[in-house]
């Protein structure tokens, strides 16, 4: 079995993909209300995420106010997709090995 | 919450995309400034029907023309309003004042620009209500039956706006409970107002069943919001006094929690 992607594993990156994976667009503060994270780690983690291709970042202006917007790519879609089967495949395994010891 | 086989415990992400796909469709705000479009025109349609029902009977000349001209351009005022992108960027912009401390989200299904057909649609709606507000000013169609004879181009109407917006179970309450009221104002069901207040016919069902819609949408947001953030939230924020530090500190750095 192929690595688990490092990216992807993390417990916050997880949940911001897995929520976008769900919605079409989500700004900033959706993510940082519903994660609980400090603004500095969440734009950590989006940071992340962006640089291995897997969520687009839209920066604009609303007045002067800026607002960022997130969304999924078809890569992070892929790379989430591809982390879960292995996870499901991982804990199939973990209750193979149970049930032979029993 | 479920066990995966490293060792950690995590929140299952199916249970995360439907919490977040629910909540995304249950935000009522744009759902609310249409429903204030939708039944603004309604309202002063019915009101100016009556003032012109009046100024008819009162042989008030001036006010009768008054009347139907301020109609006339109530009709272009409101098809402009339903195809202008101005309008759009305006309902936009108020989604998102609105939502500035919760944040914004745009739930995946939902079509951006509704579909040309769509919008004529609500353009013949509307004539369809001045036609009937002219029947009843004619006196060809009682004003008790004006509801009814609403519900028959409103119902459909609304369910193809609220599919084409992709808005949640709640939206649907709207023209079910609207289209149920008809059929039992027709079947002679003691639920019509008296005579006096006979406008009250079309004014309250239009009103009522909205705004039922809409506190049972926000309420239901409000519970999806919860759960999402009971499924997601790191709790990073409640943290000891030396982990705060830590955490401002790797802020400053840029670094991750983890990495500290």
């Amino acid at each position: 079995m192929s690595e688990l992607d490092r990216i992807v594993h993390e417990p916050a990156r997880l949940r911001i993909l897995t929520m976008l994976a769900g919605v079409e667009v989500a700004d900033f503060n959706f993510l940082l209300n519903t994660l609980g994270l400090t603004k500095g780690n969440l734009s950590s983690h989006i940071d992340k995420l962006e640089k291995a291709g897997y969520v687009e970042v839209e920066k604009s202006f609303d007045g002067k106010i800026p607002h960022t917007e997130f969304r999924i790519t078809s890569k992070g879609k892929e790379a989430l997709e591809k982390y879960w089967a292995q996870i499901e495949e991982i804990r199939k395994m973990g209750a193979g090995e149970v049930k032979k010891e029993d | 919450m479920s066990s995966n086989s490293l060792g950690t415990t995590s929140p299952d992400p199916k249970e995360i995309l439907k919490w977040t796909k629910r909540y995304a469709r249950s935000r009522t705000i744009y759902f609310l400034i249409q429903w204030i479009v939708i039944v603004s025109i309604i309202f002063v349609i019915v009101l100016i029907t009556n003032l012109a029902q009046q100024a008819y009977i009162s042989a008030n000349k001036p006010l009768f023309y008054i009347s139907v001209v301020f109609l006339t351009i109530l009709f272009l005022f409101f098809l402009w309003i339903s195809i202008s992108k101005k309008i759009a960027d305006l309902v936009w912009q108020a989604t998102l004042w609105f939502y500035k401390k919760e944040g914004y989200v745009l739930p995946a299904e939902r079509r951006k620009d509704l579909p040309r057909w769509v919008v004529a649609l609500i353009g013949l709606m509307i004539a369809y209500h001045i036609i009937g507000a002219g029947l009843v000013f004619l006196r060809y169609l009682s004003i008790q039956n004006l509801q009814p004879f609403s519900a028959v181009v409103l119902v459909p109407v609304l369910l193809v706006l609220i599919y084409y917006q992709d808005l949640g179970f709640w939206a649907w309450l709207w023209p079910i409970l609207y289209g149920i009221h008809a059929v039992l104002l027709l079947l002679g069901f003691p639920i019509s107002f008296p005579k006096e207040w006979y406008l009250l016919n079309i004014v309250v069902p239009v009103f009522g069943y909205g705004l039922l819609a809409i506190m049972i949408g926000h309420i239901y947001s409000r519970y999806a919001l919860w759960k999402l953030k009971s499924l997601t939230n790191l709790g990073e924020i409640v943290l000891d006094s030396d982990s705060i530090d830590r955490v401002e500190d790797a802020d400053s750095q840029g670094k991750d929690v983890e990495q500290i």
